[in-house]
């Protein structure tokens, strides 16, 4: 009878241990989901299915090689502006301005599975989580979220897209994303095409303002990635497809 | 004769020079450490030697090789061998707009998504159950790989996570900013970086 006890004690502990994480999961959803309202608020969905469809069958394709679940819930969101959103639960939402930057699907491939990273690693939800534990304001978020107000934890998350995440979180994503799109089967030379056309649009373009105050500079990004050793990756062996190409193509003129 | 040919070389530099400027970045790169222009990516090295340090100027780049142009000298080096934040500086306190933590730079960027929209802005809930919606299966996902002919690698790989402080040494320091950002990445390790 004794002997048993430790038994229970492991399997009690471990049913709570599952439960806490069930309820971890549901409250990043929710703040996901909350902070996904604040930036659609800002900037609605394209009304195009097929872009809808394309970018959330690519990302599932991508996701799939990052070691984690989620449900995957991916937007392409109307705006000249040339940015991207990841939100904690599986969210993320794309610029149109921004896709149309891009000349192949694997520069978007890299986009997102960048933004995945984001939510892999929880890099915003961390940032929540410290910010309800913190200060004044976090009290605030804590207590909204308990209430259930997600309009109040709506506007707080908008602010923490605002500002922009530590630029350890950058690099790391920059380098997940490469590994993931890597595995997926994408070229990982186009990471160093995206990042050297976001070098061209520095300091001259209004559209990418916000994207370069909450990021490191494109420069930064590449020496990062150059010093963790992108150029020894595996490129794919065929150099392109022209399927792939075509409805990239498509996708772009959807838009 | 030799004036003539001199005079066309100079003019092919410089073209070759606006070229960079147009098509490729926008600054002189450096060189990580020694290294020796190759004749074509993956080519034969060449009789130029550059010191670790040296600038040189990126014409284009192919795959993970570039072609560049070290004082008029041109030819190919692995991409990794060139330094592109070093040279200028890279990002400062003011190009990057990150006065630390806890500050909301302004922006007056493009309409709908300026910082100011995402701070001010009203949450859209409806569109939010509509991206709720938005997902797919299995089966398409599949169908859309094999018809763009994407095959995952079987190789297994890992990249490095350099320290951002492991900038390179060759790198000139940066103009002081007066701002918290340096040329390379903050030194100092915040709380909760790499840590999740």
């Amino acid at each position: 009878m004794t002997g048993k006890t430790p038994l229970r004690c492991v399997l009690l502990s471990l049913a709570l241990c599952l439960g806490l994480t069930a309820v971890a999961q549901t409250d990043e959803e929710k703040v996901g989901k909350a902070a996904a309202a604040q930036v659609l608020g800002a900037a609605p969905l394209v009304a195009s299915e097929l872009a809808q469809q394309y970018v959330n069958v690519l990302g599932q394709a991508l996701a799939a090689h990052a070691g984690v679940t989620y449900k995957w819930h991916i937007g392409v969101i109307k705006s000249d502006a040339i940015n991207a959103f990841a939100m904690p639960g599986g969210y993320i939402l794309l610029s149109s301005g921004l896709l149309k930057s891009l000349e192949s699907e694997d520069e978007l491939a890299f986009v997102l599975a960048h933004e995945l990273s984001h939510v892999a690693r929880r890099h915003h939800y961390q940032v929540v989580q410290r910010q309800r534990l913190a200060d004044q304001a976090a009290k605030g978020l804590q207590a909204v979220t308990q209430d259930g107000d997600t309009a109040k934890l709506a506007q707080a998350s908008g602010q923490i897209y605002a500002r922009g995440l530590d630029k350890s979180a950058e690099f790391e994503s920059d380098r997940l994303g490469v590994e993931i799109m890597t595995r997926a089967g994408y070229d990982p030379a186009a990471a160093l095409n995206v990042l050297e056309k976001l070098q061209r649009l520095k300091g001259s373009d209004p559209r990418a303002e916000l994207l370069f105050s909450t990021h490191p500079s494109p420069e930064e990004r590449l020496d990062v990635l150059l010093q963790a050793g992108i150029d020894k990756l595996p490129r794919p062996a065929a150099k392109s497809n022209p399927n792939r190409q075509a409805r990239f193509q498509k996708f772009i003129q959807s838009i | 004769m030799v004036n003539t040919e001199k005079s066309r070389e100079r003019i092919w530099h410089g073209l070759g020079l606006l070229c960079l400027v147009f098509t490729f970045g926008v600054q002189a790169q450096t060189v990580r450490e020694e290294a020796i222009l190759l004749d074509k990516p993956e080519g034969k090295p060449g009789a130029v030697k550059l010191s670790a340090g040296s600038a040189v100027k990126a014409l284009r780049r192919q795959g993970f090789w570039v072609e560049v142009d070290a004082a008029g000298k041109v030819g190919w080096l692995k991409v990794s061998q060139i330094n592109f934040a070093g040279a200028t500086g890279g990002a400062t306190a003011i190009d990057t707009g990150r006065l630390g933590t806890g500050n909301i730079v302004a922006t007056s960027a493009a309409r709908g998504l300026s910082a100011k929209d995402l701070v001010s802005g009203q949450p859209n809930f409806n569109e939010a159950g509509k991206l709720d919606s938005l997902t797919t299966d299995a089966p398409t996902v599949q169908s859309f790989l094999v018809a763009g002919a994407v095959v995952a690698s079987t190789e297994i790989f890992q990249l490095s996570a350099p320290r951002p402080n492991a900038a390179p040494a060759t790198a000139p320091a940066p103009a002081a900013s007066g701002g918290q950002a340096t040329g390379a990445p903050s030194t100092g390790k915040k709380k909760g970086d790499d840590d999740w």
